[in-house]
């Protein structure tokens, strides 16, 4: 009886309640959907810098990664580690050999990082095949195929087929070079890969830079990006001294922390948003609390308790919160799901963003997150509790025959 | 024993730096089964006296004792626990819960008696149909006549079986014709099931009703008449 009259005292005035409610519901909606969108801009930032690049985790000589050396080099089974093969959680592996040069055609030359990798399994790591403008993709069975980013290709002038001269240092000490064509143009919107990154087949850059059977390291996928730095610490006690494993945390640390402060922005913006809520909620609560004094009298004089009374209140506060957590959580998935499913185009007003380390797409694009349902939706229901509690209070604290006596 | 003894009572109300002396020096004796009326104008202390004798107020001096519990020295906690079981109020203004329905509001008190939600039905439909308003059980207080919600407020009085109902001008709101039916009532409860009730009117015709009538004038007892009418 007491939920019956807490849910019928919450529609006495109806006007207010759902005034409350409405309040209750577009805040905990927008926030799901605002959360929905920040984390799907993270999520495409840490995949510009992971999915079309680096990887989740890199496996590399300890030092490699800060001089990037060309003799850091190490052999190619190293790939099929039956650490890394058993690992659940690795979800592709991909061998790479890396190598920076000049690459021309006729009387152009710019500087490139030409990373040389197995197709079949690069794809297993990064998403360059998914953006492709032009050509196609390279062939396990092409022998000297390189797929280049956009901008290169426009400051070079080529087109898939056309002929490109890559000059290099080798391990041996000479001048190593070989032609390649066009297979492919990619564009991820990051302009370091766009200008900058070339893939060529593994075979014919161990040839060119006279590393027959070596890589500098191998990349690989995780199933889920944000326990890599777990994986890694798993797997780094299983491997030989001369060998580590970094994750893309511990590559792109500017990245790791921008994800850091996002997870404290989040929770400062639900603050912020729920405390005016919470405002509203304990106005319509004490005017509610206000205009019964003297019904919480008359329950008194029946023998009510003055907890008893608190509990009514709160109750009342908590049905209201969950009301407005089931329509606001309903609204926020349904509106997450549209910005999941459609979002909105922004490359006609903006163009992409790299900062710390990724790219931020002119899109605006939510994904789904349990913490980004999870927080409002605790949230909501705390600050109902909390901003019940002063009303409840009050009403507990009534002296009975002075409330009995209220008009 | 008594059912309810004040010992020399005083209550003074303190308004700003003014202290209002509602009740001064009062000793009373109610037994079990009395049908009493606390008789007055307006500020002689009946309400002061129903709300020491029911637990809502602490007298400043003196002291109240009630079924044997001396009421001064419980604490709130207590006092609730006492109301709920041993005491009804009828109030002048029925003060029924308006989002209830008539037998939600009869039930209530036994529902924070924890009293099984079978038993509680039983019992308000058997005082619905003593009272004369079976039939009106779903019916909000908005729905119902003055007379009609002051049926429904005996009923949730009486529900708990208290030992004591206290009546704070009980037909005050009333029509004479109403007023007669439900006083005839409460003595017919009176009579019938030994309930004890203590009553406030400033009506004569009320007060005519009642077997025993004390008359308080500016908090003081000035006459009690009537135990044996």
């Amino acid at each position: 009886m007491l939920v019956t009259l807490a849910f019928r005292n919450l529609w006495r005035n109806q006007r207010r309640t759902l005034l409350t409610l409405s309040a209750m519901v577009v805040s905990a909606a927008l926030l799901i959907l605002a959360l929905g969108v920040f984390s799907g801009m993270f999520k495409d930032m840490l995949a510009s810098a992971t999915e079309q690049y680096y990887g989740h985790l890199v496996l590399a000589e300890p030092a490699y990664h800060q001089r990037r050396e060309l003799f850091s080099s190490l052999p190619a089974e190293l790939a099929d580690l039956p650490a890394l093969r058993d690992a659940p959680e690795i979800t592709g592996r991909s061998p790479r050999l890396r190598s920076f040069g000049l690459l021309s055609r006729r009387d152009t030359s710019q500087p490139v990082e030409l990373l040389g990798v197995l197709p079949e399994l690069e794809q297993q790591v990064t998403t360059l095949h998914q953006h492709l403008t032009a050509g196609r993709y390279p062939a396990p069975s092409d022998r000297n195929a390189a797929l280049i980013g956009k901008g290169l290709a426009s400051k070079l002038n080529v087109q898939p087929g056309d002929e490109l001269v890559f000059v290099t240092q080798a391990a041996d000490g000479s001048i190593g070079n070989d032609l390649l064509f066009v297979s492919g143009i990619f564009a991820t919107g990051d302009s370091r890969h766009d200008n900058n990154l070339v893939l060529a087949p593994l075979n014919w850059l161990q040839q060119v830079l006279v590393l027959p059977g070596r890589i500098h390291e191998v990349a690989m996928l995780v199933s889920d990006p944000l326990n890599a730095a777990l994986v890694a610490a798993r797997l780094n006690p299983q491997l030989p001294d001369n060998l580590e494993v970094l994750d893309w945390g511990a590559l792109l640390p500017e990245m790791r922390e921008v994800i850091a402060a996002y997870d404290v922005s989040r929770m400062i913006i639900v603050t912020i948003l729920y405390l005016a809520t919470g405002l509203g909620i304990l106005n319509t609560f004490f005017m509610s609390v206000m205009e019964r004094t003297r019904e919480f009298g008359i329950l008194m004089a029946q023998g009510m308790r003055p907890w008893a009374i608190r509990r009514l209140v709160l109750l009342e506060t908590l049905l209201l919160g969950c009301i407005a957590l089931t329509i606001g959580l309903l609204c926020g998935a349904l509106m997450t799901l549209y910005m999941q499913q459609i979002g909105i185009d922004l490359a006609g007003y903006i163009t992409p963003v790299t900062y710390a380390g990724g790219t931020i797409l002119p899109r605006l694009h939510a994904v789904f997150e349990p913490g980004n349902f999870s927080v409002p939706a605790g949230m909501l229901l705390l600050v109902s509790l909390f901003a019940g509690f002063l009303p409840a209070n009050r009403a507990a604290r009534l002296d009975p025959v002075a409330a009995v006596r209220e008009e | 024993m008594p059912l309810i003894e004040l010992k020399n009572v005083s209550k003074i109300y303190r308004l700003g730096s003014q202290s209002v002396t509602a009740l001064s020096e009062l000793s009373l004796l109610f037994e079990a089964g009395e049908f009493a009326v606390l008789a007055g104008p307006s500020g002689s202390g009946k309400t002061t006296a129903l709300n020491l004798i029911g637990c809502l107020d602490r007298p400043t001096s003196g002291q109240v004792i009630v079924s044997g519990m001396n009421l001064g020295t419980a604490s709130s906690r207590q006092l609730a626990d006492f109301r709920l079981q041993h005491i009804g109020f009828i109030f002048q203004s029925y003060n029924l819960i308006p989002v209830l329905t008539a037998a939600e509001n009869a039930e209530f008190t036994l529902m924070l008696q924890k009293v099984p939600k079978k038993s509680r039905r039983e019992r308000v439909r058997r005082l619905f149909a003593e009272l004369g308003i079976d039939g009106l059980e779903e019916r909000r207080p908005a729905d119902l006549s003055g007379g009609q919600q002051q049926r429904v407020a005996i009923a949730r009085a009486m529900a708990g079986n208290p030992q004591v109902i206290l009546a704070d001008e009980p037909t005050a709101n009333l029509d004479s014709h109403t007023a007669e039916e439900l006083l005839e009532l409460m003595r017919r409860l009176n009579r019938e099931q030994g309930t004890t009730f203590v009553f406030s009117s400033h009506d004569d015709r009320v007060i005519s009703q009642a077997r025993r009538v004390i008359r308080l004038e500016d908090g003081c007892l000035s006459d009690d008449t009537g135990a044996d009418r």
